[in-house]
């Protein structure tokens, strides 16, 4: 479980202080998806680098288990948006990193990085170098990478924005039904509002800089479905979509020159 | 692939016509007198020289001296160089005061800092170690403290979200990021680190192939100028395929183009 409660983020700019985030509360439940969703610049990704820790909140706390976190947190595991695969580390090497750096003996963790590449069906590639993957498979990397760590609570950049459309379709698959057969928790931050809606069981609407919570939709259909990709076929989808659009209020130019 | 092959062929026979045509050049154009022997040696004047020197002269001491002159500054250069490189960087305050002084020195050209180095150690082989140091320091200092300034932050935050220290984040991320620099500051440092020997041998010495130049030059003993300068050309050239030789080691995920 991870809680947001009151979270605010303010840094200095150059004309003075900038507040990103402003009061900000919501809550992801033990086997819940919450995906966050926001116009593009609002602060949706610091609320993830304040869940880890990377950054500070200048209000508020972020709770998880009950908790305060407090700095890298076993508990967390992140998938950026960028790669974060070491170059010059081949696949397994990789994927045991976050059990190396706590310090886990070569052959456990060696073994417990095997299990999890041939899991994800990486099995063959582990001596490669992660430049040598495609852009899924590199995803898988990184994905094996942090559950290697065994969290609890997943949080997620907007990890699948580079991924072309099938590629994508079939890992946020994966990534939906790992949180859901381990009692995970996850946070998935994305400008995507089709993959919000296919992935997340509730779905958090910024609003533009400084951020608030601006509405919460309970989204029944990720749940439902046998997959992610059937999500948009199903009745229900388009108007969810639809809210959604709205709330974001994004202004297209092109819409208000007509009007 | 045939068109491809003959056209290396066609390659190789046409360098290979090119040192015939000087070595058959010379030797004639000395012999018969169109080229003076004061300015010009034949291929046979020189293996000549070559005797003569092997049998009674100190050619052999002066080419190891040289070697290991080179040798030791590249080494102790590199290791210098990479060392404040990657150091200095990660101690702000120490790094803003000391990079002016830094790039002043770097400027200097050696030639002239080559006297002091003689001043301070003497006529022997230090000194001319001094010299090799100080500009292969540069050499690698230089390359490996701006790639440090430019490392990809995602991979620290990531090492950081893991729980990583920050020396386990300086020895999985800084260090192995900055081995390509190194690669090029080795191949830049092996042929300043023969210069710096040189020079300092030919601002003063008692030994090594820069002193076997400047004497036979200083004598008119025009075959052992060109043996001197044709055996440094031949030491440069194997010292540089050897750091050619050692990219794929130091630097293998960036050899390894398999896809």
């Amino acid at each position: 479980m991870l809680e947001f409660r009151n979270v605010s983020f303010s840094f200095a700019g150059r004309r003075g202080t900038v507040e990103v985030l402003h009061n900000v509360s919501f809550a992801c439940k033990e086997d819940e998806i919450v995906a966050v969703i926001g116009p593009s610049g609002c602060g949706k990704s610091t609320l993830l680098s304040l869940a880890v820790g990377l950054r500070q909140p200048s209000g508020g706390e972020v709770l998880v288990d009950g908790r305060p976190a407090k700095g890298a947190d076993r508990r967390l595991g992140m998938l950026f948006q960028q790669t974060t695969l070491l170059p010059w580390r081949s696949v397994v090497e990789n994927v045991e990193l976050g059990l190396e750096i706590r310090g886990e003996p070569k052959a456990a963790r060696r073994r417990r990085a095997m299990e999890l590449i041939t899991q994800y069906g990486l099995a063959g590639f582990e001596r490669k170098f992660p430049h040598a993957l495609s852009g899924g498979m590199q995803k898988r990397t990184a994905l094996a990478q942090t559950l290697a760590a065994e969290p609890t609570v997943l949080l997620l950049d907007e990890p699948f924005a580079a991924l072309d459309a099938q590629t994508r379709v079939v890992i946020e698959n994966d990534v939906v039904n790992i949180c859901r057969s381990g009692k995970r928790t996850m946070l998935l931050v994305t400008h995507d509002i089709a993959e919000a809606i296919s992935m997340a069981d509730r779905v958090v609407v910024l609003s533009r800089r400084p951020a608030t919570v601006k509405e919460i939709y309970e989204i029944p259909l990720s749940r439902e479905a046998k997959s992610v990709g059937d999500v948009p076929g199903m009745p229900g989808f388009t108007q969810y979509f639809n809210r959604i659009w709205h709330a974001l209020d994004i202004s297209v130019a092109g819409a208000d020159a007509a009007a | 692939m045939t068109a491809r092959l003959s056209h290396r062929f066609v390659v190789i026979a046409g360098r290979l016509a090119v040192l015939v045509v000087i070595l058959i050049g010379t030797e004639l154009g000395v012999r018969y007198g169109v080229l003076s022997e004061l300015f010009f040696s034949s291929p046979s004047q020189i293996w000549k020289a070559l005797l003569t020197q092997l049998s009674s002269g100190s050619f052999l001491t002066d080419s190891g001296i040289t070697i290991f002159e080179t040798l030791l500054g590249l080494f102790c250069g590199s290791l210098l160089g990479m060392t404040v490189g990657l150091v200095l960087p990660q101690l702000r305050f120490v790094s803003n005061v000391f990079e002016p002084f830094l790039m002043v020195l770097n400027g200097i050209p050696v030639i002239v800092i080559a006297p002091l180095f003689i001043l301070w150690l003497g006529l022997g082989i230090l000194s001319k170690i001094g010299i090799s140091v100080y500009i292969v320091f540069f050499a690698m200092f230089i390359p490996v403290y701006t790639g440090s300034l430019r490392l990809d932050t995602t991979l620290v935050d990531a090492l950081q979200v893991m729980g990583a220290t920050r020396l386990q984040t300086f020895w999985k991320v800084i260090v192995p990021s900055s081995l390509p620099s190194v690669y090029t500051g080795l191949k830049i440092g092996s042929g300043l680190a023969l210069i710096g020997a040189v020079i300092g041998e030919f601002v003063a010495s008692r030994s090594g192939l820069g002193h076997m130049i400047l004497y036979a030059s200083g004598t008119l003993d025009t075959p052992t100028l060109y043996l001197g300068i044709i055996t440094l050309a031949a030491f440069a050239a194997i010292l540089s395929f050897t750091i050619d030789a050692l990219g794929p080691v130091l630097v293998p995920w960036r050899f390894s183009d398999e896809k």
